[in-house]
């Protein structure tokens, strides 16, 4: 797609390819906690639903309206942040925050047990498009949510 | 073929090459591609004459107005006040001393919620309709709660025209005071039938206000003609500048009204147990107003007038319906809204295409175009839509330029399906 992928560097394939195809879209049927994300400037939505087992999260599912940022960010946090523990996702989520807004990664605290943000880094270059950051963090919103429902 | 017959046509009504020169801004570049500026329904680009005029003032002729007693307030104040008798004439208002300047449409329009409004009484009710930008949406409903009157919503057609006959419907009962509409949708581009519905409001006993932000920067605006009681309008979609709006009235309503804000400038007589008020247009322009603002947008209005509306409506009309040809070509595109009668304002989806997606990527090819729900939430949630992607044209717009949107719209749909 020469030009226009070039220019479009946000847009990377998994981006685009997850925003296509999604691999974790849909409902629970026995979901522990749900988490909803609203932004009133677009109209973009999402609904996230964990199962738990345990002190890890089995398994989540999203249903996403919203754009291709959005729901390939719903997508990819639901494939990071499967089988881990509620602290480690909240720690990867500050960490994702932080990756949105260039905060150097030594101001963190850096926890070592933290899990890198592998895939999720596909969306860095959102750091140079201020006004789409909300998109992909929409979901983390919804998540935080559903965590904030789980008895520690 | 007749495309290129449009296109054609769309170039010769007017020597936009000549007018380009005049907007500094439109030879800036965007992501190192050439600006493809197709916004300007949100806000206008602002030629030389504008920028220079209130630079001119800020230089060599600046002062308050209306109290200085020495020759540089006295040169201002006439300055200020000469804007007021042009505004008159551009509208076609029977007098100068029914022009208001305010901040913008919405101050306007908040201006009329708020004084007239404050002469309604419950039962009465307030007619919008369903397409209005929340500028004419959200004072209205703020009324109702606090005045207890009611708010009818006047429904549109499928193809994004008010539906006169609903309209009929809501005005039969003779409770409505006011039916304020756009006179151009920000959304679809509809003109509505503006002379129609002010005479079924007169018949029913109703006044009427049209918010004019779109309509008066593409067409000659005669509120006279129009049969308008209130009528809004704001600068900087006119190639003008941000901060001054324009309101309308009849002068006998202005005269009923009581004042909105409170101040400088809007009284006749002040004491601590009572005070008077300015007479019409001053008792509702309190404070020191936007003076170099109210110049630029006189400076914006002589350099639309030299051009002339009819050129002006006869490239717009040719640029939109090549607009129209072209973005029908585009595969998976669908415009939204088909108005009997439409301004240069264009929105449209894309099958698996977000708005926003849309919108970002044809501004990373240096293409700006406006995406979103438009401040018109409910016109939304009517046409089953979250939110549109929107091209709109200006004096300035090119056939070239919509050739450049068409075809990166086409790679842009090709990048995600």
């Amino acid at each position: 797609m020469n030009g226009l992928a070039e220019s479009g560097a946000l847009y990377d394939r998994l981006i685009v390819d997850r925003a296509r195809t999604p691999l974790y879209a849909g409902q629970l049927e026995q979901a522990d906690v749900q988490g909803e994300g609203k932004n009133p400037l677009c109209g973009d939505k999402t609904r996230v639903a964990l199962q738990m087992a345990d002190t890890h999260i089995s398994q989540i599912r999203h249903q996403t309206r919203g754009c291709a940022i959005c729901l390939a960010a719903a997508d990819l946090m639901a494939e990071r942040l499967t089988g881990l523990t509620v602290p480690q996702a909240l720690d990867l989520s500050h960490r994702f925050f932080a990756m949105l807004v260039a905060e150097p990664a030594s101001a963190l605290n850096a926890n070592t047990d933290t899990p890198a943000l592998g895939p999720l880094e596909a969306f860095a270059p959102l750091r140079a498009h201020r006004a789409r950051i909300r998109c992909a963090e929409l979901p983390w919103v919804a998540l935080k949510e559903a965590l904030s429902h789980v008895d520690v | 073929m007749t495309s290129v017959t449009t296109q054609e046509k769309a170039r010769q009504t007017l020597d936009v090459a000549a007018i380009r020169q005049q907007f500094p801004i439109l030879s800036q570049k965007v992501h190192d591609r050439p600006l493809v500026f197709l916004d300007s329904a949100a806000s206008a680009q602002k030629p030389e004459a504008v920028i220079e005029a209130m630079a001119r003032t800020m230089r060599c002729q600046y002062a308050n107005i209306h109290r200085g007693l020495y020759w540089m307030s006295e040169r201002t104040t006439e300055a200020y006040e000469a804007v007021r008798d042009q505004v008159a004439r551009f509208l076609n208002a029977p007098s100068r001393e029914e022009i208001v300047f305010t901040r913008n449409s919405t101050e306007a329009i908040n201006l009329v919620a708020h004084s007239f409004g404050s002469l309604l009484k419950p039962g009465q009710a307030v007619v919008i309709s369903e397409m209005e930008h929340h500028a004419n949406l959200i004072p209205w409903q703020m009324l109702r709660d606090r005045a207890g009157i009611e708010l009818r919503v006047a429904p549109i057609t499928d193809a994004g025209d008010i539906d006169l006959d609903a309209l009929k419907d809501l005005l039969a009962d003779g409770k409505v005071a006011l039916v304020a509409v756009t006179h151009m949708s920000n959304v679809l581009g509809t003109v509505t039938p503006a002379k129609v519905i002010a005479d079924m409001a007169h018949a029913a006993g109703a006044q009427v206000l049209f918010d004019g932000s779109q309509s008066v920067v593409h067409r000659k605006t005669d509120v006279q003609a129009l049969g308008a009681d209130f009528y809004t309008f704001t600068g900087h979609k006119l190639y003008g500048p941000t901060g001054i709006g324009v309101l309308w009235a009849r002068k006998e309503l202005l005269e009923a009204m009581p004042p909105f804000l409170g101040g400088g400038d809007m009284i006749s007589t002040v004491s601590f147990e009572k005070s008077t008020w300015a007479n019409v247009p001053h008792k509702f322009e309190a404070g020191t107003p936007a003076i170099i603002e109210t110049i630029g947008l006189g400076a914006a209005i002589s350099w639309v007038e030299e051009i002339g509306f009819e050129a002006i409506a006869a490239h717009e009309a040719a640029l939109t319906a090549y607009a129209l040809t072209r973005l029908a070509d585009v595969p998976g595109l669908k415009i939204v809204g088909q108005p009997k009668e439409r301004g240069g304002v264009i929105s449209f989806v894309m099958d698996d295409v977000h708005p926003h997606d849309i919108a970002t990527l044809l501004d990373r090819n240096g293409i700006a175009v406006r995406a979103g729900h438009h401040c018109a939430e409910p016109l939304m949630r009517r046409l089953g839509l979250t939110a549109t992607a929107r091209a709109s044209f200006g004096i300035y717009t090119l056939p070239e330029e919509i050739d450049t949107l068409a075809d990166t719209l086409v790679r842009i749909r090709n990048f995600f399906v």
